[in-house]
């Protein structure tokens, strides 16, 4: 297991993030020790010594504040020092090259011209002020309309289920905090989008019980990583012999970091299970419009003629993947049950979105002429030849990924390359090729039980990814000689 | 005297002690309008001794205590009596459902339907709706607790979304004197707005930001805070955290600075938008410190913060074992409209100070101050700040440049670990990078800011501040004349009197009257204000509305009195 040396708080990597938290617990509030060794499960290892982490020049701080502190600067580290040394082709030719952040870059011409049409322009007063705190009406009408028109619904989605605030992030945050009880737990199978822990746990001090997949194909398991309800089941079974309340279950659909996409038969069953268990559903359907391979046969859950439990079942959607504006902070959720919809609302005064801003969205929204002709087939194609030279170029170099059409990434196995199965090698492999100027998500980052996986993004400019692909090379390079000398 | 928020903002805990304990729907409506009988002729006998004997000041204070007392107890007789009422237990009685509605109380666990046109038809208390055991069903606790909360603090804000007054279009509507919106101004906003330097849109803008916000904003916030606060120094881009509003910025700082269950101090009345943060999300207890609405020799302002004051609620709360963690400060006031001298401001940051204390200080109406003879300090002016680590100032657009709906806010603080920890926060209240564009250009424009904008804006600002003091002085009621914010503070105190004489219960019954003629009006009870009767009135309108809101008052007044036939008793200026 990975383990965060002490005078190293500061250092190590985004691959400690999700982890971390899941013990963070052990050090809110008051009792720094109390549930230690309560979850054996539920650990980043020894988070790092608390004298380490209560240091008197952080004394300013809660002792939240102080976790919560600590945890930003461990799991952000990548990302901060991308952000200092940005590769540019022009003006930072040998800066980093990230291909760690799910974005997708390639359409962002075709974005830019639409968002400086003069339709978009448009401010007027009601759009300055206090908003209706679950989104504008107009806005909240363009996005049922739209969700049902890309969903397939069965039937016309309703407006007034729908709440607008800024982003997924504060989506899970809400949904957290109103479904949950302090210390309850979500159950998400992992590896999964790393960041959903800090979501749920930053407000809501909720956790996640992972549902952890293996890369190995079993039983009656068809592909690695493959979720079953039966893994659901002993996840949850275990959860609750431990003592630990589960209030819900996280699907993500198109699925980060695997590319997978579930079945309607697949989808059905998780659904089913919940029920059985009176969980809610929470489907992360961000990347539903991403899925450029046309034999994937994506279906929303929303498409589904009904659903087991519709007053459990919680989706969410956004234009930071699909649309490529992940700076634009945009999510929604749709949900029938109006109670939840009433109290994700009452926190939106923390998530709100700039009325500007939600008028050019229900403008995008609503242009399905643009979208369909323009947008999405010109996108479809960019990612699937982005993703084809990417593919043949780790199939060249014999490393073996996953990637099933969908999403942005590519998660790829490099645990030939650890000198030995451990986090620790991860990071370093991680390390080595930022040192060498490529930011790549490592597998401890998603909660991967099996150290060696990395998430790669391929959603950039060619040029990007031929420099990224050949700093990797160098690494890789580098690597294996070591790996054969011992 | 201190009391927790909770006291005055319950949380649903209380609410429902409070609510769901009297679930007397067999109980007969005749019983119960019977015991409202007795009482409310108790109350009568009481108030006409206390104005009998108003000036025997040693009694005073027993007898608003007991008062008070009464008045709780009719509050939940006359709840139960409405509950009755709606659950068709009392069909014919003909009376017409009452106040309670507006009360926290009314609407906890399945509220939320409580509301949508016009609010006298709505049920108020749904639980016998099978509706009211779903909701604890699917949300937790504190999912519940936040709903409520919500719904209370929030109805008539839902009132007034759905059914706004428009001059045009809708001349019934609600007029919202109540929310504090600068809506005089937005003329020159949206033309700004639409110019198109505003237009820009760059890659950076629509990828993942610097969550602690974009670089060149932060940037801009430094130098615009640099100028307009007269900051002794050039203030550092890095000490500012930009994210979507000042309600986030303390909402975070509350996370990031205390535990759940640790407390600031808070000198009421006091905007109310903070006890809903720190109870929403972190937890954190408001520890008030109640200002006096009385002239002394000592103290002849009305509701003057002291040291004094300070230090006796800090003393109370630690020895009720409250650990305090900082004290908030809103400068200019909100609800008062009082700017803090500079003296004041260090007096109150040195004994932040004796006690380790944070300050967080909200200076989102610095640049509404439109008394010519008033001058704002920014505690970013000071040449030391007492305690740098601990001080945090929090500014938005909102209330400046009246683009609430923009969602701006920003904080600044030299203390890095907390404005790390605070960034840490910048996903869940991330502002759009188009947004953030705008704002930059918009706070870049110095020209168009100090030569039209603020001119313009203060001299609006002025002549509606002018008009409603007008009318107030003209109808004989009672206001903090001071200067600054959107907002006059005003005591109608002498008419909830007549109205408690007139066998009607509550403060919130005056506010009711104000709602039924589309006028939205905050209570003090929403300020946490110890003393009923007083009311906040927002006048940063359109002259027009003002004048239609100002004739709306008029007519509740008006016809009270008629209904009463109570001679107007003559009204005292405050100041």
């Amino acid at each position: 297991m990975f383990t965060l040396p002490q005078e190293e708080s500061r250092a190590p990597a985004p691959c400690p993030s999700p982890a971390s938290t899941q013990d963070l617990d052990s050090n809110y509030g008051d009792g720094l020790e109390r549930e230690r060794s309560r979850k054996p499960d539920w650990k980043l290892p020894e988070l790092c010594d608390s004298t380490t982490m209560l240091s008197p020049d952080s004394s300013y701080l809660s002792s939240r504040g102080r976790v919560i502190k600590w945890f930003w600067d461990s799991a952000e580290e990548g990302y901060r020092t991308y952000h200092m040394d940005e590769y540019d082709e022009d003006k930072n030719p040998s800066g980093i090259i990230n291909l760690g952040t799910s974005e997708n870059k390639l359409c962002f011409d075709l974005l830019s011209r639409r968002l400086s049409q003069s339709d978009m322009l448009r401010v007027e007063p009601s759009l300055l002020q206090y908003p209706d705190w679950r989104g504008h009406p107009f806005l909240r009408e363009e996005v049922a309309r739209f969700l049902s028109f890309y969903c397939k619904s069965p039937a016309p989605l309703k407006p007034e289920n729908v709440v607008v605030l800024n982003g997924c992030a504060s989506l899970f945050s809400a949904l957290a905090t109103v479904l949950c009880e302090v210390g309850e737990a979500f159950l998400i199978p992992a590896p999964y989008y790393g960041a959903i822990t800090q979501h749920v746990y930053l407000y809501g001090n909720v956790r996640l019980v992972c549902v952890y997949l293996d890369s190995e194909v079993t039983g009656l398991d068809t592909r690695p990583f493959q979720l079953t309800v039966e893994k659901l089941e002993t996840a949850l079974q275990r959860a609750n012999s431990e003592g630990v309340k589960v209030k819900g279950l996280i699907l993500i659909n198109p699925h980060n970091p695997l590319g997978d996409i579930y079945s309607p038969g697949e989808l059905r069953d998780y659904l089913e299970f919940a029920k059985r268990h009176e969980l809610h559903v929470m489907v992360d359907e961000v990347y539903m419009l991403s899925v450029f391979e046309k034999s994937a046969a994506y279906r929303s859950v929303l498409s589904l003629e009904g659903l087991p439990d519709p007053q459990r079942t919680h989706v969410m959607w956004a234009t930071s993947k699909d649309f490529g504006m992940s700076g634009l902070r945009f999510g929604t959720l749709y949900t029938e049950n109006r109670d939840v919809a009433t109290a994700v609302a009452s926190l939106c005064r923390y998530h709100g979105l700039s009325g500007l801003v939600q008028y050019q969205m229900a403008q995008l929204l609503r242009d399905r002429d643009w979208i369909n002709q323009v947008y999405l087939p010109e996108n479809h194609a960019r990612l699937k030849a982005a993703h084809s030279y990417v593919a043949g170029e780790l199939r060249a170099l014999g490393i073996p990924f996953l990637s099933r059409g969908a999403g942005f990434f590519i998660w790829v196995d490099l645990r030939k390359f650890l000198p030995e199965a451990t986090f620790k090698e991860e990071t370093l492999l991680w390390r080595r090729f930022l040192d060498n100027k490529v930011l790549l998500s490592c597998g401890k980052t998603f909660e991967c039980k099996e150290p060696g996986w990395f998430r790669l993004v391929f959603s950039d400019k060619a040029h990007r990814l031929c420099l990224g692909k050949r700093e990797e090379q160098h690494v890789k390079e580098r690597t294996c000689p070591r790996n054969k000398q011992e | 005297m201190s009391h927790r928020s909770d006291t005055v903002h319950l949380p649903c805990g209380q609410m429902r002690g409070q609510g769901l304990g009297n679930q007397g729907t067999h109980t007969q409506p005749v019983e119960v309008m019977l015991h409202v009988k007795g009482t409310l002729e108790k109350h009568m006998v009481q108030l006409v001794a206390m104005r009998q004997q108003q000036d025997l000041v040693p009694e005073e204070q027993r007898r608003h205590q007991a008062t008070g007392e009464q008045e709780a107890l009719l509050d939940s007789l006359m709840y139960q009596l409405v509950n009755l009422l709606q659950s068709g237990a009392a069909g014919g009685l003909g009376l017409q459902p009452s106040c309670p509605s507006l009360d926290v109380r009314g609407v906890v666990g399945g509220g939320q339907r409580a509301q949508s046109s016009r609010w006298p038809d709505q049920p108020v208390h749904q639980r016998n709706d099978p509706e009211a055991t779903f909701v604890s069903q699917h949300l937790s606790n504190r999912g519940i607790d936040i709903s409520a909360l919500f719904q209370a603090s929030f109805q008539d804000y839902k009132l007034y979304q759905g059914d706004k007054y428009d001059e045009d279009k809708n001349t019934l509507g609600f007029i919202n004197l109540g929310i504090s919106e600068n809506k005089l101004c937005l003329d020159l906003m949206t033309e700004r707005l639409s110019q198109s330097d505003m237009n820009v849109i760059e890659d950076v803008l629509l990828q993942y930001p610097d969550w602690s916000g974009q670089p060149f904003l932060r940037e801009e916030v430094a130098r615009f805070l640099t100028y307009y606060c007269k900051a002794p120094a050039r203030l550092d881009p890095e000490n500012v955290v930009v994210l979507n509003g000042c309600c986030s910025v303390f909402s975070t700082l509350a996370m990031v600075l205390c535990d759940p269950g640790e407390a600031f101090l808070t000198p009421t009345p006091f905007y109310g938008g903070f006890a809903f943060s720190s109870h929403l999300y972190s937890k954190v207890e408001l520890i008030l410190v109640h200002l006096d609405s009385e002239s002394t020799a000592a103290h002849p302002r009305l509701f003057q913060l002291t040291v004094d004051k300070l230090e006796q609620a800090l003393l109370e709360a630690t020895l009720t074992g409250k650990k305090v963690r900082g004290l908030i400060l809103i400068n200019p006031q909100n609800p008062l409209g009082d700017v803090y001298s500079r003296d004041s401001l260090k007096e109150y940051l040195e004994f932040a100070k004796r006690y380790s204390l944070h300050v967080i200080i909200d200076e989102i109406y610095m640049l509404s101050v439109f008394d010519e003879s008033i001058t704002f300090h920014s505690i970013l002016s000071m040449e030391s700040l007492p305690d740098p680590n601990r001080t945090h100032v929090i500014w938005g657009t909102s209330k400046d440049f009246g683009i609430s709906g923009f969602r701006f806010g920003v904080l600044y603080t030299q203390n890095k670990k907390v404005a790390s920890a605070v960034s840490s926060f910048g996903y869940l209240h991330g502002v759009s990078g188009i947004a953030q564009y705008k704002l930059y250009r918009l706070l870049r424009d110095r020209e168009w800011i100090d030569r039209v904008y603020l001119p313009t804006y203060r001299s609006r600002l002025q002549r509606a501040h002018r008009y409603i003091t007008k009318k107030l002085k003209a109808l004989g009621i009672s206001f903090l004349n001071r200067g600054s914010g959107l907002y006059v503070w005003i005591n109608l105190k002498a008419c909830l009197l007549r109205l408690w004489l007139s066998s009607v219960l509550r403060p919130s019954l005056l506010h009711r009257r104000f709602l039924d003629n589309k006028l939205i009006l905050s209570r003090g009870k929403t300020y946490m204000c110890k003393e009923p009767g007083w009311f906040r009135v927002v006048f940063a309108d359109k002259p027009l509305r003002l004048k239609q809101a100002m004739h709306r008052f008029y007519q509740v007044l008006e016809t009270q009195k008629l209904e009463l036939r109570v001679k107007q008793p003559e009204s005292a200026q405050c100041e």
